[in-house]
């Protein structure tokens, strides 16, 4: 075997790594009507796979919240307080309620654990450029929260060619592209390496052969964020991408834990 | 723990993938690199040029290379490209020491149906040979949402007219396929699964509890998807041994093993 990397070899020896205390920048929780599975996506589920591939947190956007944002957030902070220190939320805004956004947003305010913004733009039929999502975008702005947004290829909800007006209107707002605007590579490496404020992240992207070498190398590591979905998938398949792209091992540790230390200031 | 994947190609493709191995020594060096033993594979001139040349050069392309195992791209025998007849066809099959078809439907442009493949069908039952299909053959993308239930439907219908034929669905799990191909599993003792993109969280576990690991190859759909995300997801997921030897090498060995040529 010629991949020599110590985190390569310690995870194939044994699933996880010392030293490397992965975060998911991108996660979910509970059921969801798309996937069956096997333990609900409950917290006790995520955490068997967390524990085994050494995650020691996910960021969680509740699949309750993507759809009626209250009772999800009420799950979600169950899980948050149950569990201190493995699990953040985000707080997800549905902009098809705008009359419920700033009781929203104030509660955001007072809860406990929740990190950021989580945007679905391709489910909701919104563009994130839009009203819809205006005054989250304003809010993360004046505080400087992170803000995750799902984005795919040539969406007109969510694309990459919708970015730079977002990173140019919200430049203190740290914005992070979900599945890196899967297949539309050009164009999100090149709005991720031009604008500070813009991070990829690797949910699905990783399934794309040598992406991730690519990011490193036009954008930098520094600007990546590892996710997987979590509890749709299982951990160590998304971590074996990271662990055998050609890439040099502070890559690795800046996408699997470094970025999201300090971007989300779990850091010490 | 040995892995002999059951799905990846080298060769230049019509759309490449960001990466990809252009030869058979660069296959075995990412083999390598990710730990992968050996490789049931096809190249590339097979799936974007034509079967009829591509079935040759995966030949003497991987002549020379002891784990790398050609598999051939099978077409409708009414037009007689191939062979005269299928029994020629498998003739050839033997000789070349060729255990493993594939299918490709939409982009060869016929029938995966008992109208065009039936005789060919019995005769892959007789002589124990697996087809793998690729469920993509079968899934338009319709604006974005593929539609995986035509792919799902296409296979119960051929299984339900030749439930004794070894067929390996491939490249068919991504974003929760689990409600699409259990009742499949469940009705015909000869399908399997290439799991190169089965990333499902617990799913090997829950599967293999359910139904055994006896229908699940490891696969790493070689160069679209990297190779260390399934190494890394087999090798780890919380089940026997035993299941974890099958799904890494021993069913696909087996299978191969099987074929009367």
């Amino acid at each position: 075997m010629t991949n020599r990397s110590r985190l390569w070899q310690e995870y194939l020896a044994n699933g996880k790594a010392e030293g490397c205390p992965v975060i998911s920048a991108h996660a979910h929780y509970g059921p969801y009507m798309g996937i069956y599975f096997p333990e609900r996506g409950e917290a006790n589920s995520m955490l068997k796979m967390m524990d085994r591939a050494g995650i020691v947190r996910a960021v969680c956007a509740p699949h309750a919240g993507l759809i009626e944002p209250d009772r999800g957030h009420a799950l979600m902070a169950e899980v948050i307080e149950k569990y201190p220190g493995r699990f953040s939320g985000y707080w997800c805004i549905n902009p098809n309620y705008p009359e419920k956004l700033a009781a929203s947003l104030q509660r955001f305010s007072e809860a406990r654990g929740f990190v950021g913004f989580k945007f679905l733009a391709d489910y909701h039929l919104q563009p994130i450029t839009g009203p819809g999502y205006a005054p989250a975008l304003a809010y993360a702005n004046e505080h400087r929260l992170p803000v995750l947004m799902h984005t795919w290829g040539y969406s007109r909800f969510d694309g990459p060619a919708l970015w730079s007006e977002l990173a140019e209107k919200y430049p203190r707002a740290t914005l992070i592209m979900g599945h890196s605007g899967y297949g539309e590579w050009d164009l999100a490496l090149a709005v991720a390496k031009k604008y500070d404020n813009v991070y990829l992240e690797l949910c699905a992207a990783y399934h794309a052969n040598g992406i991730i070498e690519r990011m490193v190398k036009e954008v930098g590591s520094q600007k990546v964020l590892y996710g997987e979905d979590l509890p749709w998938f299982d951990p160590e398949y998304s971590i074996g991408c990271v662990l055998c792209a050609h890439i040099g091992e502070d890559d690795r540790h800046n996408i699997l834990h470094r970025n999201a230390e300090r971007i989300f200031g779990f850091a010490g | 723990m040995k892995f002999f994947d059951c799905n990846s190609s080298y060769g230049i493709l019509d759309v490449p993938p960001v990466q990809y191995a252009a030869t058979p020594a660069d296959l075995l060096a990412e083999m390598d690199f990710c730990a992968v033993d050996e490789a049931l594979v096809t190249c590339a001139a097979q799936r974007c040029d034509s079967p009829l040349v591509g079935n040759e050069l995966v030949l003497e392309q991987t002549r020379a290379q002891p784990r790398l195992h050609p598999a051939w791209v099978l077409l409708p025998p009414q037009t007689e490209e191939q062979a005269p007849t299928v029994d020629q066809f498998l003739a050839d099959m033997g000789r070349a020491g060729v255990k493993a078809l594939w299918a490709f439907p939409a982009r060869n442009k016929y029938l995966l149906n008992a109208t065009t493949l039936g005789p060919v069908f019995e005769e892959l039952i007789e002589h124990s040979i697996p087809l793998f299909f690729p469920l993509e053959e079968a899934v338009p993308n319709m604006g974005g949402h593929p539609t995986y239930h035509l792919g799902w439907q296409m296979v119960d219908t051929l299984l339900s007219q030749f439930p004794r034929l070894t067929f390996v669905v491939a490249n068919p799990m991504v974003w929760g396929q689990d409600r699409y191909f259990r009742p499949l599993i469940e009705r015909y003792p000869h399908l399997y699964l290439d799991i190169g993109a089965y990333e499902q969280g617990r799913g090997l576990e829950d599967f293999c509890r359910k139904y055994g690991a006896e229908r699940l190859l490891f696969g790493t759909h070689y160069p679209e998807i990297p190779m260390g995300g399934p190494v890394l997801n087999v090798l780890h997921a919380d089940i026997s041994e035993a299941d974890r030897e099958m799904i890494g090498a021993g069913n696909l060995t087996r299978l191969l093993q099987e074929v009367k040529l």
